[in-house]
């Protein structure tokens, strides 16, 4: 029985000594250690070593399972830290990536105007998406019949309640509430009974501004949007003002903007003009400030429109509107 | 409006590039959007000289012509059945390339070569169509440019956009008299030879004016012997350049005059006016008319009728009538030349939905004087182009003169709105360019320019020619200390940013979307419908923001993108009392679907269920503050599945709800995952937002932590035994939570287990485990008593 016990530990150690996989060693467990193993057996055949020497015998049994196991255990510790550190791990698989939250393309551009307006010394307002006749149009100078209605086509809910096609309604509302001086900025929602194309949207984004005070001028307009041009585009933005027209403004003007992709050369995206028109301004009318009831002996102002939509376009060179609203999920995860 | 440059030189000498004319019309306020030019480039085509022509040997109908041209005779071979012996025509060599794309070569047809090609109008780009070759004229030599000798006849067609106050700028003088300003030179308007006949006008016809508010004046000439005829050539192009055909020479210089002067104008046939006479006066009710172009229309209250002895015969500035307009057989033209108030014809041409080049110009306001100059205008055309007669005279019914409008300009307000330094002088200068004399303080305003009512026109006026670009720009501005942010706007801003966080992307989506997707009975008592909407599509204002937001969720499905979180603040719109305006509140809502993680390489990923979008509401209020908020079970929602919504009270105010969204909502945009959502009423958050928050410190002393679990009846709500614990366990109880719940055979039918750990921790010492102990059994005891709760051991 000795005999035996000496014998298997020879043959484990032997066999221990080759082992280079956890496969290996895996064999080597099921032949030693597992219960039909052969240390078990050995175990079983202790019944028929006689009752004297049975205490030594087993003693050097449990000797020589503790003493393999242990190897077991080491080599098995070896193996999985050679797993570890060596080859089999590629720190070039692709990180776990949580889900990333981020804002729409034109809440940060919205952002950046209003961040650049107030900064100029303007505060947001807000008004209503559906309007009334009298703000939309009326109290703007463009009383029913008007050719000037025909410009924009609007959407009704009824005859006298409508979606607003501009921002334009908030001056009205805020030089109700306020008295001068006013130097506002509102953003919003507006509406036109516009069929959608890549650049049209039944509704899209204008950012409003009004400044109302004694000694404004059309100078004070033309400073204002060329700063907010240069601190949006760079200071090598030049602004132009060509004469327009808008019932609620007079003088009224367009305003463009040198491209921002060729920064005036001329490029096939200005059409070679170097020019991008962006909105509409002008010094407020005298009929409106009488809608309100402003003195317009004593104050004078300014009024100006711009597209958030179409700042965005520019900005990030998008060339459809409609990706705004698809929210493509491909589209809002380049934000 | 489609303006020819070289049409313009006929009444203001300029010597600028088309180029430079645009540039100049734009910065002037006539912004030129387009311009196309009549002759496009192409390669180079010689006139040849045909020498011989004879019939192809194997071919009827090809022709074998020698072409000449200075250094060569070429061989081709020619389809057209027009080409003829000696004829001057335009000629590609081989390897030219003509606008159509066809590239010249060398050819060989039913064994004939052929060396080039002769070409017709429409092969070289010129005409839309034409019947073989271009025959050119004979003084053209042999080997010219065919293209550069057509440079002669190039034309630019200016597309202007004209703003709605300028009626006086949608002719060719209007446009010619800006150039004329700004180019410091002359307008030359065209000078009118009339030779009349003894005959006078006025035994022809008579002009009643019943309602002159309609109409105030109303002129008219009679030509007599009118041959009709095409028009010249000249005119003919004219037309087609601004984008009116041709009908015949007396429908052509009424066109042509309204092009010229603005001014429209009315044919008649004269047999068709019964007893000699035009009656204007208004429509009476329900009153119906045959326009020219075959439509019967019934006529709004109050449209201008043109009328004879007995009949109407036209819809005064908006358009003739069927049963008098000049045909082939006219031999007598009554032509009318009128001014119409403004109002009326821009309500009645809306009223009818009929806006016609006469009703665009009348509407906007056109010249009163400048009536009679336009019919004795084309009266002369008449007499030249058609051969007519004019009778001596025109009946000319004005009985209340228009006067020219004077108006008080005070210089320094001039400065003051624009913030310049412009002197008398220059004002006198700029508006007498403009037709405007300036005297004392006063401007005398020409009645073409109805648009020049007040002080801040002029200023315009003057702003205009001085060009924007010459008024300085202001580099500083005065600020006021008491702007400040606006708090509503802010917090906004700020709840965007917490769903951020959330990880949720910002979606926005159209306001407006189909009434097909409110699933509830009671819609209409809430909806605000688009009376004239874009489409079925876009019938109803959104009630709330889910709907947009699942039409962005199957978006992204069909594009296989199934892992979707996305949010939206924005308003809704609900009729409150027949109010349509009166609520516009702005929503914040979010929508789940898909699976709660990214897939990576060596985890699987669950698919998001309740518990998500609960856990992300929590942490978003959580984020946002607030407190005292409740959870309550709501089985009655538009969107969310009854079983599985709750909606979120702080006392009686309803905040806003989540849950699964129903399924039959989904079905209506075929999404087949499962879509979890939240929507809350943003103004609400607004009004109750936390400002002033404290900090609150934290225990320095260990905690010890307990967990116990319960055999509940399934009914049992776990929030509330989350309560009872923490209100059993007292100030001591620092947190309890949730960490397992099953059900199953061994714990009973209709029961659940439910394990909580039960933090405890003091402010004030180190707890001892007696005291614990005895909060643990104190909370065991209150629970199993209440909810008939069996500990588990």
């Amino acid at each position: 029985m000795l005999e035996q016990i000496k014998k298997i530990k020879q043959e484990a150690e032997n066999e221990l000594k080759k082992i280079s996989t956890s496969q290996e060693l895996d064999t080597l467990r099921l032949k030693y250690l597992s219960r039909k193993g052969l240390i078990s057996s050995l175990f079983s055949d202790l019944k028929d070593v006689v009752a004297n020497e049975r205490a030594i015998v087993g003693q050097k049994i449990n000797q020589l399972k503790s003493d393999v196991e242990s190897s077991y255990k080491e080599l098995q510790e070896s193996l999985k830290s050679d797993k570890e550190t060596e080859d089999d791990v590629d720190l070039f698989l692709p990180g776990r990536q949580p889900f990333i939250g981020r804002l729409h393309p034109l809440t940060i551009v919205l952002d950046e105007i209003k961040q650049i307006f107030f900064n100029l010394g303007f505060h947001v307002e807000d008004g209503p998406e559906i309007e009334t006749d009298y703000y939309n149009f009326e109290a703007l100078n463009i009383p029913k019949d008007h050719p000037a209605r025909d410009m924009q086509d609007t959407l009704y809910i009824t005859e006298e309640i409508l979606l607003r096609t501009h921002t334009s309604p908030v001056q009205i509302r805020v030089m109700q509430s306020q008295k001068p001086p006013i130097s506002i900025i509102a953003p919003g929602r507006v509406y036109r009974r516009d069929t959608p194309d890549a650049s049209h949207s039944p509704f899209f984004h204008q950012v409003e501004g009004l400044v109302v005070d004694e000694g404004i001028s059309f100078g004070d307009l033309k400073g204002v949007i060329t700063a907010f041009a240069h601190k949006m585009f760079g200071s090598d933005i030049k602004v132009r003002f060509r004469p327009s027209f808008f019932p609620f403004t007079e003088p009224s003007a367009e305003y463009d903007f040198n491209c921002v992709f060729c920064r005036g050369k001329g490029c096939r995206v200005c059409k070679n003009t170097g020019w991008m028109e962006i909105s509409g301004a002008g010094m407020v009318d005298p009929n409106v400030f009488e809608a309100v009831g402003y003195d317009s002996e004593k104050y004078t102002g300014y009024a100006f429109g711009m597209g958030v939509d179409r700042i965005a376009m520019l900005k990030y060179g998008i060339n459809d509107i409609r990706l705004f609203f698809e929210n493509d999920l491909r589209f809002l995860n380049q934000f | 409006m489609k303006v020819s440059y070289n049409w313009l030189k006929d009444y203001v000498d300029f010597d600028l590039t088309p180029e430079e004319l645009a540039e100049k019309l734009t910065m002037v306020g006539f912004e030129v959007e387009e311009i196309i030019q009549t002759l496009s480039k192409f390669e180079k085509i010689v006139v040849g000289k045909i020498k011989s022509c004879v019939k192809h040997p194997d071919a009827d109908r090809l022709s074998v012509c020698e072409v000449e041209l200075p250094d060569n005779t070429y061989n081709v071979i020619c389809g057209a059945p027009n080409v003829q012996k000696g004829q001057n025509i335009p000629f590609a060599q081989v390897g030219v390339s003509l606008p159509n794309g066809l590239k010249i070569k060398k050819a060989k047809i039913r064994g004939t070569e052929s060396f080039g090609m002769i070409c017709s109008e429409e092969e070289l780009g010129l005409v839309e169509h034409s019947d073989g070759i271009w025959v050119l004229p004979e003084e053209w030599s042999v080997g010219e440019d065919v293209y550069e000798r057509l440079l002669d006849t190039q034309d630019f067609i200016f597309d202007i956009a004209i703003t709605p106050n300028r009626p006086d700028a949608m002719s060719m003088i209007g446009i010619a008299r800006e150039i004329a300003a700004f180019t410091e030179r002359d307008l030359k308007i065209p000078k009118i030879n009339l030779v009349e006949d003894d005959e006078p006008a006025s035994k022809l016809i008579s002009i009643e004016i019943e309602n002159p508010e309609g109409c105030p004046r109303y002129a008219a000439k009679v030509i007599k012997n009118v041959k009709i005829k095409a028009s010249p050539k000249w005119m003919a192009d004219r037309l087609t350049a601004a984008g009116v055909r041709p009908i015949n020479n007396i429908v052509d210089i009424t066109n042509y005059i309204l092009l010229e002067t603005g001014q429209p104008l009315h044919a008649f046939d004269h047999k068709f006016i019964e007893d000699s006479k035009i009656v204007v006066r208004f429509s009476t009710e329900n009153e119906k008319f045959i326009t020219l172009d075959e439509k019967e229309r019934e006529l709004p209250h109050e449209t201008v009728l043109i009328c004879d002895g007995k009949k109407s015969v036209a819809i005064g500035g908006i358009m003739g009538g069927l049963n008098s307009e000049v045909t082939e057989k006219t031999k007598t033209v009554l032509l009318e030349s009128a001014y119409f108030n403004p109002v009326h014809i821009s309500r009645s041409s809306k009223k009818l939905g009929l806006s016609t080049e006469a009703s665009q110009r009348f509407e906007r306001g056109m010249d009163p004087s400048g009536v009679l100059f336009a019919a004795n205008r084309a009266a002369y055309l008449m007499s030249e182009l058609a051969g007519g007669k004019i009778l001596s005279g025109e009946v000319d019914n004005y009985l209340n003169k228009i006067e020219s409008r004077k108006i008080s300009v005070r210089i320094e307000r001039i400065n003051k709105v624009l913030g310049t330094s412009i002197t008398e002088n220059e004002v006198i200068k700029i508006l007498s360019s403009l037709g405007i004399e300036y005297k004392n303080g006063k401007a005398t305003i020409p009645t073409f320019r109805p648009d020049l009512e007040r002080e801040v026109d002029i200023i315009e006026e003057i702003a205009r020619c001085i060009t924007f670009d010459n008024i300085p720009v202001k580099e500083k501005t005065s600020i006021y200390y008491e702007n400040q942010a606006n708090d509503k706007d802010t917090y906004l801003s700020f709840l965007k940013k917490k769903l951020v966080e959330l990880e949720f992307n910002e979606a926005l989506t159209n306001s407006m979307i189909p009434k097909e997707m409110i699933t509830d009975e009671n819609k209409d008592d809430y909806l605000v419908p688009i009376y004239n909407p874009i489409s079925d599509d876009m019938n109803i204002m959104r009630p709330s923001l889910i709907p947009g937001l699942l039409k962005s969720v199957i978006y992204n499905l069909n594009r296989n993108q199934p892992n979707i979180r996305l949010f939206e603040l924005g308003r809704i719109f609900t009729k409150i009392n027949d109010q349509y305006e009166s609520e516009q509140p702005y929503n914040i809502c979010g929508v789940i679907c898909g699976n709660t993680k990214n897939p990576n390489w060596n985890e699987g990923t669950a698919t998001v269920d309740f518990y998500d979008i609960k856990g992300l509401v929590e942490s978003l209020i959580n984020k946002i503050f607030l407190d005292k908020v409740e959870f309550i079970l709501y089985d009655s929602h538009i969107y969310f599945d009854k079983k599985s919504t709750l909606s979120i009270k702080r006392g009686e105010q309803t905040l806003g709800y989540f849950g699964k969204i129903k399924r039959e909502v989904l079905n209506k945009i075929d999404i087949e995952q499962d879509v979890f959502s939240f929507e809350f009423n943003a103004d609400l958050l607004f009004d109750i937002r936390n400002i002033n928050r404290q900090y609150k410190s934290f225990s320095k002393y260990p905690y010890v932590e307990k967990d116990l679990a319960f055999v509940l009846d399934q009914k049992v709500n776990s929030n509330e035994i989350i309560n009872a614990i923490a209100r059993a366990g007292g100030s001591l109880v620092e947190s309890v939570n949730v960490f397992d719940v099953f059900t199953g055979e061994n714990i009973g039918h209709g029961k659940k287990s439910i394990a909580f750990r039960i933090k405890f921790q003091s402010y004030e010492k180190t707890l001892q485990d007696e005291e614990v102990q005895g909060l643990f059994l104190k909370i065991i005891n209150k629970i199993e008593s209440t909810f008939h709760a069996n500990l588990r051991e």
